[in-house]
């Protein structure tokens, strides 16, 4: 099990206070789901657990190694992926080269548990994309595109992925589809933690919620619990009607 | 946002099939060595001294244009600075012999090693500064050299430049004879086509390109971008340092001139005119520019205009370079010959290095 | 030190004309994004319209006028007719423009030649104030620029042109979703620039002998004033063109002239580097996103 352990985690931007102190304990066991209004720091912590800022004050700790402040490339290859907010993806490269290059950059697990890629086609079969395996990947509907985000994050054998609303755009079914893919992943060891705004999808994810507001952790919990906090209905999902 | 701009820049249209393409179909082998026996077998149509000449030139700056495809064709950074580094590797060469009495052959390391350091250090300011700002700043690096170079004094011979000795022999074959001063640039000129065959299509190509196609994910996924971008730069430096080497000892004289930010430029222009993602682009490039209107005895005012036209032409037209856009006019040809989508794969394999 | 306040003058006038490169390399550059290398040969054209229309027969002034609104023109119209293709993508105006100034230089040597071209003094003569002699034009040339440096300073930051201008240049779709014609304002702001380049091309001449490889020359000079001080900053502009002006003007007197225009460029790399906003704070850095 890989653990990643926040702990006062700050991040300001000139006058600005994005995370204002973050404590936050992610098991690769179970499925964490991260909710808040927009502007609440969801997609900062992700950057700034990731490498992509520097955090400001606090402490980040993966599997017991103090990775905060480590350039991004680094922490990828410690295991700890992540998808960005916007599709992303290696335009001009088909989608066998996109997934090929994250495997070839990938982590070796200490563990030897977790999806072992022995081809790039046993990659994209995963996300069920084997069909486009030669297609440019910036032809690729964008359904398409995110299910390759995933797999590209996937590719680098992770033992915990962070995701970052994989399915902002996507229609009720594509949705759906993307909700089978984590769990697979998730069964295969690869812990998942997902930042979405789907409270439906999120429900059905996931096991344990977090409730930012303000760069602010203000729930931690069971799903169920989490949904019923009055602190986290006034702040985000507004009164039953 | 920039990076999607960057992504979007100066990419070859996308084809919807690919064919995977770990080895070129027979088709492109065949051109290829139609391409190589023709070129080998060059001097023996007496094409006169003149002309002899001038594909000398033409094949050294071939070298380093097959240099440049590493970091501008894969990393897709664009560097104005490679006349500067084949000028670190022809000084080199010209000052190591005139102080030590060193010959072509010891001197290439040295020129080599200079000329990859010097890269190396051209290259460390596009970690922090990106596209056109970049460019800017290696035209001015340039330029700075051969302001140094003209200021040398007696060290680097001024404004007037160094001498060199023969070349000599090698293998009892007498290099000093045009003919076989070309056979060996040519060998080089391959040689260097070759390298950059397989650096694109090795999994070092890939981590280039995926650093040029979107270099955050790229780092998301555990790629030193810093680290790959200088060395693709430092690599680039060694076929500059070669190619510097090889001038120097062909031309027996080097002056500052030759490697100003002007010259730079020229070679941007002939690895963008030829297509720095395609196989057989560099050459082409620099056939074009350097081969043909001299040997067609065009006015050289004349044809200046003509491929500043070409360029502009090949930027806003025809990205990829024009090795690219006759690849896929071939392909286009062969659909409507054939009625149906043509087998992609063997004008692909030959015309591309990616 | 009388030798210094004239040195100093004539550095003035040298770096007048630097600052106005500088000016139409920040405003374009700055301001919208189109990177143009052949931005010198508009310098070029305006010295080389200034010789030809002379030639004809024109005073100066005339000459002036008419060859900076020519000057003006083509900037439109490559802006029209190639560079505003290029926004969404500015590497490919870059390399776009690195042909352009191959073909535009070219072109004026075929139908003129290279040689260096001249014209005879418009304004012969020096003003004495005590010991000092003040060479007449080299005079007219800074209350030129400083005339069209206040004009467009004053537009940019305090017009209702100028604001829509920064605004546009903040936030294209918000901009254009209030309104206001960016393309429109892109296309003035390039004939402007382009403009004004010719204005220096055009006094240029009036100074020294000019050959078709003027514009290489001011380029790099204009580019590295104007990242040195800011994309986007008009007034830094000013000032950084004038400590290079002086640096350029009196090391030609004093120090070691070779070396000249390694000084701007060394310092515009260490600027580049070390601090890409420009030492005064531009609107847009040259920094990787």
């Amino acid at each position: 099990m890989a653990t990643l352990e926040i702990r006062a985690l700050r991040k300001t931007f000139g006058g600005v206070v994005a995370l204002a102190g973050v404590d936050l304990t992610v098991h690769s066991e179970e499925i964490l789901g991260v909710i808040g209004p927009n502007g609440s720091g969801k997609t900062t912590l992700f950057n700034t657990v990731c490498g992509v800022y520097r955090p400001t004050s606090g402490t980040v700790h993966w599997n017991g190694v103090d990775i905060a402040g480590k350039p991004a490339y680094a922490i990828g290859r410690l295991g700890l992926a992540r998808t960005f907010q916007q599709a992303m993806s290696f335009p001009a490269l088909t989608l066998r080269e996109n997934v090929q290059i994250a495997i070839e950059h990938g982590s070796r697990r200490a563990d030897g548990a977790g999806p072992q890629w022995s081809s790039p086609e046993e990659l994209l079969q995963f996300v069920g994309l084997e069909a486009f395996a030669n297609e440019i990947a910036n032809t690729m509907p964008f359904g398409n595109l995110r299910r390759l985000g995933v797999a590209v994050a996937l590719g680098g054998r992770p033992s915990q992925l962070l995701l970052d609303e994989p399915a902002a755009g996507l229609n009720e079914g594509e949705s759906v589809q993307l909700i089978h893919l984590l769990r697979r992943a998730h069964q295969l060891g690869v812990g998942i933690c997902i930042i979405d705004h789907h409270v439906g999808l999120m429900a059905e994810l996931c096991a344990r919620l977090a409730v930012l507001h303000f760069g602010n952790k203000i729930a931690d919990g069971p799903t169920e619990a989490v949904l019923n906090d009055p602190k986290v209905i006034e702040v985000y999902l507004g009164e039953e009607q | 946002m920039a990076q999607m701009a960057a992504i979007a820049e100066a990419r070859p249209p996308a084809s919807r099939q690919r064919k995977n393409r770990a080895l070129p179909s027979s088709a492109a082998l065949i051109a290829t060595a139609i391409l190589v026996v023709g070129v080998f077998a060059f001097p023996w149509f007496n094409p006169g001294y003149r002309a002899l000449s001038f594909a000398v030139t033409t094949g050294v700056t071939a070298i380093v244009l097959y240099g440049m495809a590493i970091p501008f064709g894969q990393a897709g950074i664009m560097s104005l600075g490679y006349a500067g580094l084949m000028g670190f590797g022809a000084y080199t060469a010209a000052i190591l012999s005139r102080d030590f009495g060193m010959n072509m052959w010891v001197a290439m390391p040295f020129s080599v090693l200079v000329a990859v350091l010097c890269a190396g250090l051209f290259g460390l300011p596009s970690l922090r500064i990106s596209g056109h700002h970049f460019a800017i700043t290696t035209y001015v690096m340039c330029e700075l050299l051969r302001i140094a170079l003209i200021n040398g004094g007696k060290f680097t011979g001024a404004a007037t430049g160094l001498d060199l000795p023969p070349m000599g022999m090698l293998l009892g074959v007498k290099l000093d004879k045009l003919g076989n001063a070309y056979e060996l640039v040519a060998a080089f000129m391959f040689l260097s086509m070759l390298t950059a065959y397989c650096v694109a299509n090795s999994r070092y190509g890939r981590t280039l390109r995926s650093i040029r196609e979107n270099e955050q994910l790229a780092r998301a996924i555990g790629v030193n971008a810093n680290l790959h971008k200088v060395g693709a730069f430092m690599l680039s430096g060694l076929f500059a340092g070669v190619g510097g080497d090889l001038q120097a000892y062909n031309f027996r004289h080097i002056s500052p001139d030759l490697y100003g930010g002007a010259t730079s430029l020229y070679f941007a222009l002939m690895v963008m005119l030829g297509g720095p993602r395609t196989i057989f682009g560099p050459l082409a490039g620099a056939i074009i520019v350097t081969f043909l209107p001299e040997v067609m005895r065009i006015d050289p005012v004349d044809s200046r205009i003509a491929y500043g036209l070409a360029l502009i032409a090949v930027v806003m037209l025809l990205p990829g370079g024009v090795i690219a856009a006759a690849g896929r006019a071939y392909r286009w040809a062969a659909r409507a010959l054939h009625g149906a989508p043509a087998n992609s794969g063997s004008a692909d394999a030959g015309a591309s290095l990616t | 030190m009388v030798t210094f306040l004239q040195e100093l003058v004539n550095s003035l006038s040298i770096a007048s004309v630097i600052i106005l490169m500088g000016i139409g390399v920040t405003l374009i550059f700055g301001l919208t994004g189109i990177i143009n290398f052949a931005h010198g040969e508009f310098l070029m054209l305006g010295a080389i319209g200034v010789w030809v229309l002379m030639g004809y027969g024109l005073g100066y002034i005339p000459a002036l006028l008419i060859a900076v609104a020519i000057v003006g023109l083509i900037g439109f119209l490559l802006e029209r007719g190639l560079f505003q293709f290029t926004l969404l993508r500015p590497n490919n105006g870059f390399m776009a423009s690195l042909g352009l100034s191959i073909v535009i230089q070219h072109v004026v040597i075929r139908i003129w030649n290279s040689f260096s071209k001249s014209i005879p003094e418009p304004l012969p003569g020096v003003w004495q104030i005590g010991e000092i002699t003040f060479i007449k034009m080299r005079v007219v040339v800074v209350a030129v620029t400083a005339l069209v440096v206040a004009v467009t300073f004053f537009t940019i930051s305090r017009s209702r042109y100028g604001l829509a201008l920064r605004a546009s240049l903040a936030d294209r779709e918000t901009a254009a979703l209030m309104g206001i014609p960016i393309r429109r304002y892109i296309t003035v702001i390039f004939a402007y620039g382009s403009a004004i380049a010719g204005l220096g091309g055009a006094l240029t001449i009036a100074l020294f002998p000019v050959t078709p490889f003027v514009g290489s020359e001011m380029i790099m000079l204009g580019f590295a004033v104007a990242l040195i001080a800011g994309l986007g900053n008009v007034a830094g502009v000013v000032g950084a063109g004038l400590i290079l002006g002086l640096v350029n003007g009196l090391s030609g007197a004093y120090g070691t002239p070779e070396w000249t225009n390694a000084y701007t460029f060394g310092l515009m790399i260490v600027i580049l580097i070390f601090r890409p906003q420009g030492l005064f704070g531009g609107t847009m850095g040259p920094t990787i996103e």
